[in-house]
């Protein structure tokens, strides 16, 4: 299913850190740098709330990562590592513990006049990542570097040519099967120099090319699939997307097309016939298409964004018997508001792989320099117009000269929890937050952050109050208090009750120049964790959070 | 600018579209003609909402190989517990919690497949696209031991009496296990099923209880060829709850497994209705 690196490789760590270390001393244009995160949890079992049954909560009771970076710059050089340690860790998957320690990622990379060479685990991405996309997000255990190597000619100023060709990283080894890509970017200037016009146009193609083994093991399911559900299935697929960003004064416009050739992928929501009756869920094998508009303008105090996404089987995967986040070569950008407060963002929608269509508006006036106003709308559906996910939200902002600050609105969701939480048979979720801000400064350096939130719904675990309070002394410290209680329950727990259950949670935050310590107590319900617009769902965590970020 | 736009175009037609893809045929592996069986331990349960595709997937195993696969539905923890307000019965068991709690696995459904683990990591397959190839690798292994099972009945007390030889076809060195399961199909009951709850689902291979200790009895060290080992067990099936225990759908499901370190694989499988 993988295969390591070379085993050579696991060396470059120490031998960048020497080299660092030489440079530093020996020459002056040497420049090293780098990074720590580290995560430590503590778990403590608590079956009222479901944080049971996982491998930390029965037996293993601490899990962690980190996350150590280091880079050295010399002489148009650039060398990289990152040394990963996950230690009975939840981020994988979170009902499971995951273990291993290596050598994350490691990198080379020259500029020879106007070409740039890479090598190792790479990161990049086509257009907005429709066709492909080589990122890290650590809270949802993505990384999806390329292991390969990439070349960038430069042109001219304006115009640029990329071209790669690897595999997919899989934690601490790599995926089989292959992916090479084109991708040609450019800038063109146009218009008079007091009003010009700007295209960023730009096409990329992308091939992936199935491993024998991964296509063994599709042969192997198709094989036990009935006449009218088989297909002859193909190892590779040719991705291509067009795309260009138009801008005149305040008027922007981004545009992208994206096809795919025949893929093979899992569609979960396809009908499935047995031998006796029908199952959902069947490799298929179609061509898909992405087509996605975004456009803003601005015109003195008003701000306009106006998106429309549709999206159709472009589950594009480096192997297509993998699900859920692994595997995953491309990035379908959500359209949805990426909300930060924690009832507002209770019900989050992932990007639909295989049938979306969605739409989203987003207006802000600035009434005075004290006063402004955002008004947000999105809606998705399928494209057999099943409705996904609807959201209206609604904020004002209030400054008080320098002293005080208010932010308040009101949000309005409808949530497909059958689809996006695979739930049996539960209805969609329908939910208004009101919700308050309120910052006040009692010095330059110490303030007090109030949160207030109300999530009113009948839905899955019933209605929620949120309150927070955060007083922070800058520059070191902060200290937060935060509380969730489920007032209106509609859900039982592991033991069949359904409790009015109150989820506290607390800790302080020092910092130190570089240094960010944090230490939390949380107990926090089920939910849907999203980073960047991908999501998943969480069980019930209860315990201690520790975190060390820091750079040098 | 023009000519660098359209430079991509060739690059890529030159990298990619040199020949045409042949067509990958779906053929089945051969098996050979054996008397090998193959258990497959199958980690579901009533409120997993995948859990049904491994159900049909076990069922089309069932006609493809048939005499030659036994399943035990081993209903432990993990989305096992009943239907809130929709199930009659509760299928787990401390025996199916035991079993459950020994095998690593992703998520369910899951099939632990003759005990022989699915990677570094995992014991349970979770692809139940996998499973049909994982049971043919099994059975183009060698034949290496035969289970004779006879089961007498005793409709009055509802008592089983099991004989079991077991007899080498080639010396097996180190410590084997035998255990024995107790499973009952047709049980009409609802399941999670996608996004939906099935009333009427039809229930198959439910692990009941074991006659066995969960880890297995001893059955014997170093066996030796043509060497008979016999055991015998019994078991009163219970009364209660009704609607369970119909012993018309209860099958008796015996395997002997090597345990021998990291080892665990099962050698041969067989299986017997309580009432013929």
């Amino acid at each position: 299913m993988t295969s390591s690196p070379s085993f050579m490789l696991r060396y470059i760590f120490i031998i960048v850190g020497i080299l660092g270390v030489q440079f530093l001393f020996s020459q002056d244009q040497a420049v090293v740098s780098g990074a720590l995160e580290t995560n430590a949890n503590v778990f403590l079992r608590d079956s009222s709330i479901n944080a049971i049954n996982t491998p930390q909560y029965d037996r293993q009771f601490f899990g962690g990562e980190a996350w150590l970076n280091l880079n050295v710059q010399y002489q148009g050089f650039t060398l990289g590592t990152r040394f990963d340690v996950f230690n009975n860790s939840n981020l994988q998957n979170p009902n499971d513990s995951y273990s291993g320690t290596g050598i994350g990622r490691w990198y080379i990379k020259k500029r020879i006049e106007k070409l740039e060479l890479s090598a190792g685990y790479l990161y990049d991405q086509i257009g907005s990542g429709v066709i492909f996309r080589a990122f890290e997000n650590r809270p949802l255990f993505i990384d999806n570097a390329l292991y390969g190597v990439q070349g960038k000619y430069e042109f001219n100023d304006s115009w640029n040519l990329m071209a790669f060709v690897g595999k997919q990283k899989n934690a601490l080894e790599v995926h089989t099967g292959n992916v090479k890509g084109v991708r040609l970017e450019g800038f063109i200037l146009a218009g008079s120099e007091d009003r010009p016009l700007t295209l960023a146009p730009g096409i990329g193609f992308v091939n992936r090319t199935i491993s024998d083994e991964n296509m063994l093991k599709v042969k192997d399911e198709l094989r036990t699939y009935q006449t009218v559900d088989r297909f002859t299935p193909r190892l590779n697929t040719y991705a291509a997307t067009l795309y260009n960003t138009f801008s005149y004064r305040g008027f922007n416009l981004y545009t992208e097309a994206a096809l795919k050739s025949n893929d093979i992928f899992y569609n979960a929501f396809a009908e499935k016939t047995e031998l006796v009756g029908t199952t959902l869920g069947k490799l298929q094998q179609n061509a898909g298409s992405v087509f996605y508009g975004s456009m803003s303008f601005t015109a003195g105090k008003l701000g306009v964004t106006l998106d429309a996404k549709r999206t159709e089987n472009f589950s594009f995967r480096i192997d297509p018997t993998l699900e859920l986040l692994r595997g995953i070569i491309n990035f379908l950008q959500p359209l949805n508001r990426q909300n930060t407060y924690r009832l507002t963002a209770r019900y989050s929608p992932a990007a639909q792989e295989i049938s979306e269509m969605a739409y989203a508006a987003d207006i802000r006036y600035a009434f005075s320099k004290s006063l402004s106003a955002n008004i947000n709308f999105s809606d998705i559906k399928t494209l057999e117009g099943q409705r996904l996910f609807q959201e209206l939200f609604t904020e004002v902002i209030y400054k008080y000269k320098r002293k005080w600050q208010i932010l308040t609105g009101i949000q309005f969701v409808t949530y497909n929890q059958e689809i996006f939480e695979m739930k049996a048979e539960v209805p969609l979720v329908r939910t208004i937050v009101p919700y308050a801000d309120f910052l006040y400064k009692f010095t330059r350096r110490k303030a007090l952050r109030l949160e207030l939130q109300y999530m009113d719904t009948e839905q899955d675990f019933g209605s929620w109050i949120f309150g927070a309070a955060e007083y922070s002394i800058a520059p070191r410290w902060n200290f937060e208090f935060s509380g969730m209680y489920n007032n209106k329950p509609k859900k039982a727990n592991s033991r069949g009750e359904i409790e009015k259950i109150f989820y506290p949670s607390g800790g302080v935050v020092f910092i130190n120049n570089t240094q960010r310590y944090s230490m939390r107590y949380v107990k926090q319900v089920e939910g849907v964790v999203c980073s960047g617009g991908i999501c998943r769902l969480e069980p019930a965590f209860s315990g201690f959070r520790f975190s060390l970020n820091t750079t040098f | 600018m023009i000519k660098i736009f359209w430079l991509a175009i060739p690059i890529w037609i030159f990298v990619n579209l040199g020949c045409t893809e042949i067509d990958v045929p779906l053929t089945d592996p051969p098996i050979p003609v054996t008397d090998r069986a193959v258990l497959i331990e199958e980690l579901t349960g009533v409120s997993c909402t995948n859990c049904p595709k491994g159900a049909a997937a076990l069922k089309a195993i069932e006609e493809r190989f048939p005499g030659k696969v036994y399943a035990v539905g081993v209903h432990g923890i993990l989305l096992s517990e009943p239907v809130k307000d929709r199930s009659r019965y509760d299928f787990r068991t401390q025996a199916g919690r035991d079993l459950e709690s020994s095998f690593t696995f992703l998520g369910k459904p899951a099939a632990v497949i003759n005990r022989v683990p699915f990677s570094e990591t995992f014991m349970g397959n979770p692809l139940t696209g996998q499973w049909q190839a994982a049971v043919e690798r099994e059975l183009q292994k060698p034949h290496v031991l035969t289970i004779l099972a006879a089961v007498n009945y005793d409709e009055e007390d509802r008592r089983i009496q099991l004989d079991i030889t077991g007899i080498p076809l080639q010396d097996l060195e180190g410590l084997y296990t035998i255990s024995i399961y107790l499973t009952e199909s047709g049980i009409i009951d609802a399941q999670q099923n996608g996004n939906m709850i099935e009333d009427n689902y039809t229930h198959n291979h439910v692990l009941m209880d074991m006659m066995t200790s969960t880890n297995g009895d001893v059955f014997g060290t170093d066996l030796k060829k043509d060497e008979a080992v016999r055991r015998s067990y019994s078991y009163t099936l219970p009364t209660t709850p009704e609607g369970l225990w119909n012993p018309d759908n209860m099958q008796v499901v015996i395997m002997v497994a090597a345990n021998n370190g990291s080892d665990r694989s099962v050698q041969q499988a067989t299986g017997i209705y309580v009432r013929k």
